[in-house]
């Protein structure tokens, strides 16, 4: 028996020895559930996946910019801390980390796309020329999107910074290489909107041709998850937060508020980034800097045949107030909530939101009528016409801040790392035009008489931009 | 203990003796403490003879002495007993302690104990009597203002949720100071934030240290980083808490059971509105039920206990339910080995309020002025806000439900007299489960939602599991050489954690239902953590004539979360302590009659912390994006990475007066964190996400005093009071380069991470008047340390006869805090206190943050008690003891809130806690509570 014993003991011994134990001894392994670089490149179809993940990044930069650019241009006013603290006041200081996460964003989207140039595409046997097209589209993006809202950011890690024309090529010369590989509207329109802000009228026009050549009604647009990330963050500031209206649009364009809504418990509101409406409107201005109205009115009225076309939502925006229904203090005084509400002197811009659904553009939206294209002359009114209705179709898109001719600046966690910059190079400072700086505390502020339904702006910005057209850092053709 | 100066002298009597003496007879027996538990070590001499021995591990001795002679049993701690020898050949023998508390007796840790008064450490205790007679059911409640040199704020009232604890002010930027929890030998979680997924309740974290099973408490240390810690493993640097429980004493068996009633008020002392209270407040009540059997014979002890608990807490809407039960046990197995084993169970069941930092806290809207200045509200707008909070209260759903187990086992084998072994193998399993239901309901009352929508109900659950498995093998060794004496230890440890997250979200739902298979989308999430730790670790203890003693010791470390290119770590420690007044000539001389001991030490230890699991690998994430797989950069990667090292030098004194009846410690420490653990902001230009490197240096300096004094001394009274002081020192001696980064906060103000700094400093834009009518506006402004630099505690016990009194405070002063529900009150234009009228409205109230920075000083005393027991006199029972406590009832301030509440400034999954921010959450409440503990 006892014998038995030792055989059954050294028996066991010796499985303990094999590897048939080890899972349940060894008590060192741990596994990481992460993926490696080995388990995304070489993988079929991961040029895709990975192309999913740049659009996914291009939502997350569009969040980023477009909480600071709407809240540093005159659309909207900001009520709560929560977005943030500095941008409503054009306080652009470079030790904000909404400095650091924009530019982080748009860096991000830049090295997505290129490693997807380099390492993922050539790894996939599916990769084929619309993704690489993407590709090189959306690293042109990253280049623009720095163009458009920095003076000067580098263009790779701890690299030397590139100006904002600098950037507007590089972005010109990656769309190139798309429109070789995969010729589309929007990348004809994203050399457009590069070559409008370098001043470069003669190629402006001929890329926002070839856009809308391909398509006249065409949009590029993000979309946003509202279930697993990342939704949009200026739907959630227009209308998710409810009673938190953090955003409040200048009442001339109240009629425009909220662009952004809920859609369903998966999709989140799209933001258009790239539309045909630019084309329009680029197209109207080089008409009108070249003195060629009769142009300039046939693209407005192509522009409001494209808006005729446009989604409009009917929603329920009763939960909104105006004020901010959640602040019960006297730092913000009534606003205009009424239809019978004028502002500065024009009926119908403003929406009872208590009397009912409304209906509000998701894409474009713009008070301009054929009448007012009609009457237009070859003169700074047409001007500022234009510039109204590009403030009313660009709404919480992020363009006005650009053509007010503001820059953010490089964050210091740059700056204090990277060996080519130093503080006080250019870029490290904000870029604030002086007739802008002067007004920057009137860009939000309104009088409003409940009593006689009157509204009023204190300035009219377009005014003050068509007057400063000459300037280097607005109205471009100009 | 008297030390022999000549110890050839000694031998040579001994010698002398044994021939003079022939007709001896041998004496066997056992030594025990006052709970009948073996007392190894314990010296043995035949009075006025050299004739003497020490007890075996087991307490068991033998010597040689002849009838009549009288045996001295002494040993540090325990007062002294003689005994004559008679016609027995056993003397058994039970030693009470002394009342000294400077001789206090062994501690644990590895191997099989050492003797307080041979480390060259400090530990603080907690026995078993102090534990049953405070009020609490959480381990850091029972530490806070019961241990010297801890600094233990509670951050919220709200139930589940522990306090910040710190002890030697905070060693990293990377986690929290929460201490290493180990029960019985087993590591316990001891998560002491929010987890990774948690849901979005607002501010207020919850705690794994709110469920620490504390039931049947023999004793906690608490034993502080350093030196101390070295052998502990590697994330031991914040320092250990040792919670040791009952096994059971020998003798017939002896039930409680004990009924505890209370009454909890909120504490409503800090509130900026008086109507806050009306709205949200509402006294409630407590209830525990204990019972408790113990008893056992030589061969097994056992200890059983079991408790329910119950309270409908200090508001309208939270509730909590306890349910323990745990079980000792101790077995002579054979006579060289000995089993204790011990298992606890905890259920904890708990509902939160929204707090803090969303828009769905009443609280914080309240006191942040979201409603308005309350104060202004005419009655009828009132009676309006609050019809529509008793209306949000009703939907509010946020439950917290965890099943804790824990289990020790350890064996210990005497191989001989001189050698032992111990293993210890044991377990703690700790299941969470968080759920949140956003109701159509709760959204239509928060007016988030229009009236009448029933499709847009959420329901959030987060399940959490956290396993950890421990092993520790050692031998110790004790053998002496003439006047040299040794304690050596060797041995083996390992332990392994995970920590398992999931998360799951149904959107777009019907009310009535939390089955996430009706809500139309659905959503998980998943966070893994896994590590195992394991080490090798000796220490060798020298006692030099048993006055002083040597301590060398080392820990070979290696952990999984260590990158590719990185080697096990070596930790040594040395120590010395000298205790000059155990010499003879110090004895004999007239300075022992007022400085009666005096003992000096000294020491150099390093600890780690290390970084959390799997940070050092290079990762791509894979989101779900629109219905499709995304790909993305996700960690960086830095194979270099290592656990961070914080190298501590102390030197300290204790010194005892009068008989020890006035006792006083004194500890200077310098403790240096190299390879700091920093995430700094990666380049925004590589479009990279920032990766934790080591690359800092911080340092830590300070001052720990101690005083204990018993004034009254006597046979039924007794009155002594306890006095604690600490100074630390912190500084953030360099961030390798890397530019200052957040740690917490807001944008605003925040607690930053900077060189020269201390470790999470609040920082925001500062105004100061020029005199004229105008401001100075600097930005980046230091505005403070969020860690109180001093900090203590102080007690009073008072027994006369049965009676006992006793109470517990502490206080901190010199930090800083910010008051951000005033500075949202501010900013809704509710409240302008203290700010200078010229300088409202002129500015952005975030250009003048410094206004709303407040000294974070406080007075607290945390609970004030009295128990009598009635003794045998009442018929059946052996004892009855009633008490009744008072916790929280009195505290001073700077401001008008509590600087020890936090909605922010924690960082989740034990993330850097700066705890500089006090918003949005309800403090700690009063509690009025009665006990009766009958024993039979």
């Amino acid at each position: 028996m006892k014998k038995i014993s030792l055989y059954i003991i050294a028996i066991g011994l010796l499985i303990g020895c094999t590897d048939n134990l080890k899972d349940a001894t060894d008590f060192t392994s741990v596994e990481n559930p992460n993926l490696s670089e080995g388990t995304v490149v070489g993988q079929p179809n991961s040029s895709n996946i990975w192309r999913a993940g740049i659009e996914r990044q291009m939502a997350n930069a569009l969040n980023e910019i477009l909480i600071l650019a709407e809240l540093g241009s005159d659309n909207y006013v900001n009520t709560q801390t929560f977005y943030s603290q500095f941008l409503d006041q054009l306080e652009i200081r470079n030790d904000d980390p909404d400095m650091e996460d924009t530019y982080f964003d748009i860096a991000r989207l830049r090295e997505m796309a290129k490693f997807g140039l380099e390492t993922v595409g050539p790894g996939d046997v599916e990769y084929n020329a619309t993704t690489e097209a993407d590709y090189h589209f959306f690293e042109g993006m990253s280049y623009l999107l720095s163009g458009m809202y920095f003076s000067f950011v580098p263009q790779e890690e701890g690299g030397p910074t590139f100006s904002s024309s600098e950037n507007y090529n590089t972005a010109i010369a990656s769309f190139d290489v798309a429109l070789g590989l995969n010729p589309k509207a929007e990348y004809h329109l994203a050399k457009a909107r590069a070559y409008y802000y370098l001043g470069n009228q003669a190629e402006a026009v001929s890329s926002a041709n070839a856009a809308i050549g391909l398509d006249s009604d065409f949009t590029r647009f993000t979309e946003f998850d509202e279930q697993n990330l990342p939704a949009n963050t200026l739907e959630s500031a227009l209308f998710e937060r409810a009673t938190f209206d953090d955003f409040q649009p200048l009442p001339t364009l109240d009629f425009l508020d909220p662009k952004y809504s809920f859609v369903d418990a998966e999709n989140d509101a799209p933001v258009h980034f790239l539309k045909a409406e630019e084309a329009y409107l680029i197209l109207a201005e080089a008409n009108l800097a070249s003195g060629n109205v009769a142009g300039a009115q046939t693209n407005l009225e192509d522009l409001l045949a494209v808006v005729a076309t446009r989604e409009v939502r009917e929603i329920d925006d009763s939960i909104e107030g105006r004020p901010d229904a959640s602040a019960n203090s006297d730092n913000f005084p009534a606003r205009p909530s009424v239809a019978a509400d004028m502002v500065n002197g024009r009926a119908g811009l403003v929406l009872d939101r208590q009397a009912g659904d409304v209906m509000v553009p998701s894409v474009s939206g713009t008070s301009l009528t054929q009448a007012e294209i009609d009457a237009m002359v070859n003169d700074d009114a047409a001007l500022e016409l234009l510039h109204r209705t590009r403030q009313e179709i660009f709404i919480a898109e992020g363009i006005r801040f650009v053509d007010m001719g503001v820059k953010l600046v490089i964050h210091q966690n740059e700056f204090l790392q990277n060996p080519n910059i130093n503080e006080g190079d250019p870029g490290t400072s904000a870029v604030i035009p002086s007739f802008i700086d002067a007004v920057k505390a009137n860009l939000d502020a309104i009088t409003y008489d409940a009593g006689t339904n009157t509204a009023t702006t204190a300035i009219d910005l377009n005014e003050i931009l068509v007057a400063n057209k000459s300037a280097a850092e607005v109205l471009p053709f100009h | 203990m008297r030390t022999k100066f000549s110890g050839i002298l000694t031998l040579l009597l001994a010698f002398v003796v044994q021939i003079t003496f022939a007709q001896e007879k041998t004496i066997s027996g056992t030594v025990t403490d006052d709970k009948g538990l073996p007392l190894p070590g314990v010296n043995i001499v035949v009075k006025n003879t050299a004739n003497g021995t020490q007890s075996d591990f087991d307490g068991n001795y033998t010597i040689s002495a002849s009838r009549g002679a009288v045996l001295t049993f002494s040993y540090v701690g325990f007062q002294q007993v003689d005994k004559v020898v008679g016609d027995s050949d056993t003397v058994d023998v039970q030693l009470a302690p002394s009342a000294s508390e400077l001789e206090e007796v062994v501690i644990t840790g590895q191997g099989s104990g050492i003797a307080k008064r041979k480390l060259s450490t400090t530990v603080d205790f907690l026995t078993a009597d102090e534990v049953d007679k405070l009020p609490s059911n959480q381990i850091d409640q029972l530490l806070q203002s019961t241990t010297p040199s801890a600094q233990i704020r509670l951050s919220s009232g709200q139930p589940g949720t522990a306090a910040i604890i710190r002890t030697r002010g905070a060693i990293s930027a990377s986690t929290s100071a929460t201490p290493v929890v180990i029960v019985d030998g087993v590591r316990v979680d001891n998560l002491n934030s929010n987890p990774q997924l948690a849901t979005g309740t607002g501010g207020a974290d919850i705690s794994a240290l709110a469920d620490i099973p504390v039931e049947s408490i023999e004793k906690i240390e608490y034993i502080k980083g350093g030196a101390a810690t070295t052998l502990y493993g590697a994330d031991a640097a914040n320092g250990v808490i040792q919670i040791i429980t009952k096994k059971g004493t020998q003798g017939k068996a002896r039930f409680t059971f004990e009924s505890r009633v209370g009454v909890i008020k909120a504490t409503e002392d800090f509130l900026a509105y008086e109507r806050t209270a009306e709205a949200l407040f509402k006294p409630g009540y407590s209830i525990e039920y204990k019972l408790g059997v113990n008893g056992g014979n030589e061969k097994v002890t056992y200890n059983f206990s079991g408790s329910l608990y119950s309270d409908d807490s200090f508001n309208l809407l939270n509730e909590q339910v306890r349910r323990n039960l745990s079980f000792g046990l101790g077995a002579q197995v054979t006579d060289k080995l000995k089993y204790q084993g011990s298992f606890s169970y905890v259920g904890f069941q708990a509902n939160l309020d929204y707090n803090a930092n969303t828009s769905f806290s009443r609280f914080s809207a309240f006191e942040g002025a979201g409603r308005g200045n309350l104060n202004e509200l005419t009655e009828a707008e009132w009676q309006a806000e609050l019809a529509r909070s008793n209306d949000i209260g009703q939907f509010v759903d946020i439950t917290n439900t965890v099943n804790r187990f824990t289990n020790s086992n350890k064996f210990i084998y005497d191989i001989n007299d001189n050698i032992q072994a111990n293993a210890t193998i044991g377990i703690d399993s700790r299941g969470f489960v968080q759920e949140e239901v956003v109701s159509n309901a709760l959204q239509i009352a928060l007016g988030s939602i229009a009236p009448g929508t029933t499709d847009q109900a959420t329901v959030n659950r987060l399940v959490r599991n956290a396993f950890t498995v421990t092993g520790d093998l050692n031998f110790t060794h004790r053998g002496s050489l003439e006047n040299f004496e040794f304690v050596t230890v060797l041995g083996g440890q390992f332990f392994r954690s995970t920590d398992r997250q999931y998360q799951a979200t149904g959107d777009g739902g019907v009310d009535g239902t939390t089955d996430l298979g009706f809500f139309p989308t659905q959503s998980a999430n998943d966070f893994i953590l896994e590590n195992a730790n394991y080490g090798i670790y000796f220490l060798e203890n020298i006692g030099i004539y048993d006055v002083a003693f040597i301590e060398l010791g080392g820990r070979l470390d290696q952990n999984t979360q260590a990158g590719n290119n990185t080697d096990a770590l070596f930790l040594p420690k040395v120590g010395i302590t000298y205790n000059i007044s155990d010499h003879d000539f110090y004895y004999d001389s007239g300075i022992s009659k007022v400085l009666s001991s005096v003992k000096l030490r000294a020491n150099y230890g390093e600890a780690t912390n290390f970084a959390q699991a799997f940070s050092a690998d290079r990762t791509f994430a894979l989101n779900p994006f629109l219905g499709s797989p995304s790909f993305t950069f996700n960690n960086p990667g830095n194979p270099d990475l290592i656990s961070e090292t914080v190298v501590t030098t102390e030197y300290g004194v204790e010194l005892g007066f009068f008989d020890n009846r006035l006792n006083f410690s004194g500890t200077r420490y310098t403790a240096t964190t190299e390879d700091a653990l920093f995430t700094p902001p990666a380049l925004p230009s590589s479009g990279q996400l920032d990766q934790i490197q080591n690359i800092g240096e911080i340092k830590n300096e300070g001052w720990e005093f101690a005083m204990t004094a018993d004034i009254i001394r006597s046979e039924k009274h007794n009155l002594s009071v306890n006095f604690s002081y600490n100074i630390n020192d912190n500084e953030v001696v360099s961030t390798g380069g890397a530019p200052e980064f957040n740690v917490g906060g807001f944008t605003v103000i925040g607690s930053w991470v900077e060189e020269g700094q201390s470790l999470g400093y609040l920082r925001g834009t500062s105004a100061t008047a020029n005199g004229d009518g105008t401001y100075t506006f600097t930005p980046n402004d230091a505005l403070g340390d969020t860690f109180a630099p001093n900090f203590g505690s102080f007690g009073l016990n008072y027994t006369w006869d049965k009676l006992n009194i006793f109470m517990t405070g502490d206080y901190q002063f010199g930090g800083q805090i910010v008051d951000l529900s005033f500075l949202l009150r501010h900013l809704r234009g509710a409240d302008n206190t203290g700010i200078p009228d010229d300088l409202v409205g002129t500015t952005s109230p975030f250009n003048y943050v410094n206004f709303f920075v407040f000294d974070n000083y406080f007075v607290k005393i945390r609970n004030i008690g009295a128990n009598y027991s009635f003794g045998d006199k009442l018929g059946i029972f052996d004892d009855v003891t009633l008490g009744f406590t008072v916790t929280n009832p009195f505290n001073w301030t700077d401001g008008n809130f509590d600087p020890e509440t936090t909605g922010s400034g924690v960082g989740n999954q034990n993330g850097f806690a700066s705890g500089g921010f006090a918003y949005g959450t309800e403090s700690a409440p009063r509690i009025y509570m009665t006990s009766l503990r009958f024993q039979f």
